[in-house]
């Protein structure tokens, strides 16, 4: 009846399934009434659509290109796009300049797909003058990027949509518990009845066999994955990890491979599993000084 | 936040520099939410409701519902419910309306009412309140089945009914399949003002007749048995509930009701006409005292896109030869996340009972049942509706129903003599519904 999602009864829940962001994203929902799984998966499936139209940079006439290709004049923002540039200004702020939401350009430099494809200095440098969060100017109703800057929110944008997603969720079905689950970044609505734990499937970050596979239980709350250990470079012995120092426009030493971290909400949690990368050797003594469960993989 | 799993930490809390605090602001002001504080406690789910109804010119009735529901884990659930109502206004006797002025005694015998010419005779003493309480508990028994049982009290000034009920329910084939049975007995208790009337007793009105005021009431007495009068009323019910696919849900059940007792009702009258059409006198209806009805009802929920339609269509039958059919429909649109409308079409048609009449014919031989009921006459009805619901952030729910009710009667087939035929003897019966609803 409609090929957009599917969904699958399982003995105490249904199953939603989409594809989106990238990333095989799934509703986990504790009923029995396939008319319920079914409009939660669809409000899912629209509202995760609408955030990945609205800031893909790869897509034309949204929000992102309208910024990114402005030349230097002035962007109306809406509310939504504002808030997400202050949260990014936050991060830009408690990171002390590491998280930067504009460092997105050192791409034309650096392609992580496994090989010894160590960028020319020189090209590093040129890309430079275009990386500086301190530079962009906004306010509610608009923002101002220098001319050959770009910003992009793909370091929280899956996070974000898991959170919105599972707010709808929790708004339509408020005694229901919901697990939203985009690729491994995770948010639970609400716990479940007698509080039994949610069991979750996600791909192992220590190993590079696809096919490994975690079960993780969790009760309420959100996690998130920051890392991929399958993007690097490697050269005369030495792994480039794919998190790059907007400072330096090269890649984080001694940076882990992925780090997981729990937290009340998704985007919360992928934040502080990105700053920890961002920490390099320091990641865990950061996240122990964060007073949150997390997982370290080096 | 829980997460059972190995973790790196510690459990002690190192110098925590606010980083986690200040991305948890950051958070929440992205996201538009309070910081969580979330209860694992059951929590009692309320509904609260006020509904108007009102008919042109006849009852009016205000009902305020409030109902709670807990689940005490493991699906042991209880639900509760109490109704109060209260009905004004007036409602036909039976009567026929006549070319001239009608008088008719009260059904408690104290005073009377006057009916103007042409106009449906009408009781306007209707005035009552009720009062209704239920409990329910359900929960989960032996062998992936659900058991429930109930009590059910509602009390009205002359009416008592008490009710208690009991149902199995059972999951097949993954829980796509659920078949049910249950089982409710009712006890109902009448003893209304003025007691109860004696079928076809000639209604006694005070024209001057009477040498004083002992000579009618011993005359009302006589039209009047004496002490209450009770029925007793078992409902079987059968239902199975298929999911057909993930959108698609379909009911059937099958409902087989008998009651034994007083089904009379002792407000209600019939004319007795002559072959002009005019009104000699009055008597009190009279009804049979066992009722059998069966009932097939079939629905099917359907979920689309954004909303969800719902239609269903039940055929009841009983040994009083009333058969109706019911048509309902609702089709819901959500207009956002949060909101939605609701359209409602219901439709009506009912066959009359065998012993319906509207009026008596003079001189006829008095049939052993007989009752000018409009409402055990034939007619079509139909309901047209709309509600709107808004769901808040808090996620309580209000709700707001307005519709419109049309009742038709019918002539049955019988023939109207002389004056009868120049008046309306089934007058249409239009009311309006409105209803707030808010659950917490």
């Amino acid at each position: 009846m409609n090929d957009l999602f599917t969904i699958e009864q399982k003995s105490d829940h249904i199953i939603g399934r989409f594809a989106a962001m990238a990333s095989p994203c799934e509703v986990l929902i504790e009923t029995q009434d396939p008319m319920l799984a079914n409009h939660l998966t669809s409000v899912a499936y629209k509202e995760t659509k609408r955030i990945e139209e609205k800031f893909s940079r790869y897509l034309p006439n949204n929000p992102m290109a309208n910024i990114n290709h402005s030349e230097g004049k002035p962007v109306v923002i809406d509310d939504e796009v504002f808030r997400l540039l202050e949260f990014a200004n936050s991060c830009f702020q408690l990171s002390e300049g590491m998280f930067d939401i504009t460092s997105g350009v050192l791409r034309k430099a650096w392609k992580f797909d496994g090989s010894d494809n160590i960028p020319i200095p020189k090209a590093v440098k040129a890309l430079m003058p275009y990386i500086g969060w301190q530079k962009v100017k906004y306010d509610q109703s608009s923002i101002t990027l220098a001319k050959g800057m770009e910003v992009d929110f793909g370091g929280i944008g899956k996070e974000y949509a898991v959170d919105c997603v599972a707010k709808l969720c929790a708004e339509s079905a408020p005694r229901i518990s919901v697990v939203v689950n985009f690729g491994g970044d995770i948010q639970v609505t609400r716990p479940r009845h007698k509080n039994r734990p949610w069991h979750i499937g996600i791909e192992s970050p220590e190993d590079d066999d696809k096919n490994a596979s975690k079960v993780l239980k969790i009760i309420s709350g959100g996690l998130a994955t920051s890392g991929d250990a399958r993007r690097y470079l490697l050269k005369d012995c030495k792994r480039y990890s794919h998190i790059l120092n907007p400072e330096t426009g090269y890649p984080i030493e001694n940076a882990a491979r992925s780090v997981t971290v729990a937290a009340p909400h998704c985007i919360q949690a992928g934040l502080l599993a990105t700053l920890a990368l961002l920490k390099g050797v320091k990641a865990e003594a950061f996240l122990e000084g964060q007073a949150v469960k997390f997982w370290c993989y080096r | 936040m829980q997460l059972t799993s190995k973790s790196n930490v510690t459990g002690k809390t190192k110098k925590v520099t606010n980083v986690n605090s200040a991305l948890a602001a950051a958070t929440c002001v992205l996201l538009g939410t309070t910081p969580v504080v979330q209860a694992d406690e059951a929590v009692w789910e309320m509904d609260t409701a006020l509904l108007y109804y009102g008919e042109t010119d006849r009852i009016t009735a205000v009902e305020g519902v409030f109902s709670a529901k807990k689940d005490f884990g493991d699906e042991h659930i209880f639900s509760g419910k109490i109704i109060l109502d209260a009905l004004t206004g007036a409602s036909a006797s039976g009567a026929v309306s006549q070319p001239s002025a009608q008088t008719y005694t009260r059904p408690s015998g104290k005073g009377q009412y006057v009916i103007d010419a042409g106009e449906i005779p009408l009781d306007d003493t209707f005035r009552d309140t009720r009062v209704q309480l239920e409990a329910q508990w359900t929960q989960p028994l032996w062998d992936d089945m659900r058991g429930s049982a109930g009590v059910h009290l509602s009390k009205e000034y002359d009416y008592l009914s008490i009710a208690v009920n009991g149902s199995l329910a059972k999951d097949f084939n993954q829980k796509n399949t659920t078949v049910s049975a249950g089982l409710s007995l009712a006890f109902d208790t009448i003893d209304p003002e003025g007691g109860l009337p004696v079928a076809f007793s000639e209604m006694v009105i005070d024209q001057g007749q009477f040498a004083n005021e002992q000579a009618y009431q011993a005359a009302f007495d006589a039209t009047r048995q004496t002490g209450t009068d009770d029925k007793s009323i078992v409902d079987l019910m059968f239902g199975v509930t298929q999911i057909i696919n993930r959108r698609m849900l379909m009911q059937f059940n099958y409902g087989y009701s008998t009651s034994d007792g007083y089904h009379t009702d002792p407000f209600k009258v019939l004319s007795v006409v002559n072959d002009q059409g005019l009104t000699q006198s009055l008597v009190h209806e009279g009804r049979p005292t066992e009722r059998t009805r069966q009932s097939f009802y079939w629905q099917t929920k359907y979920a689309l896109d954004s909303g969800v339609a719902d239609i269903s269509y039940r055929y009841a039958t009983d040994d009083w030869d009333i058969n109706s059919h019911t048509i309902d429909s609702r089709l819901r649109f959500n207009l956002s996340g949060n909101t939605y409308i609701q359209p409602h079409f219901r439709y009506y048609q009912q066959g009359a009972a065998e012993f319906y009449q509207p009026f008596l014919l003079e001189g006829s031989t008095l049939p052993a049942f007989a009752s000018a009921d409009y409402r055990l006459g034939e007619m079509t009805a139909y309901t047209l509706g709309l509600k709107y619901g808004m769901k808040m952030p808090s996620g309580n729910e209000w709700a707001f129903r307005l519709e419109y009710y049309q009742q038709d009667p019918k002539n049955a087939g019988f023939d109207e003599p002389g004056a009868l035929q120049q008046l309306d003897l089934y007058p249409s019966v239009k009311a309006v519904i409105a209803q707030v609803s808010y659950s917490f």
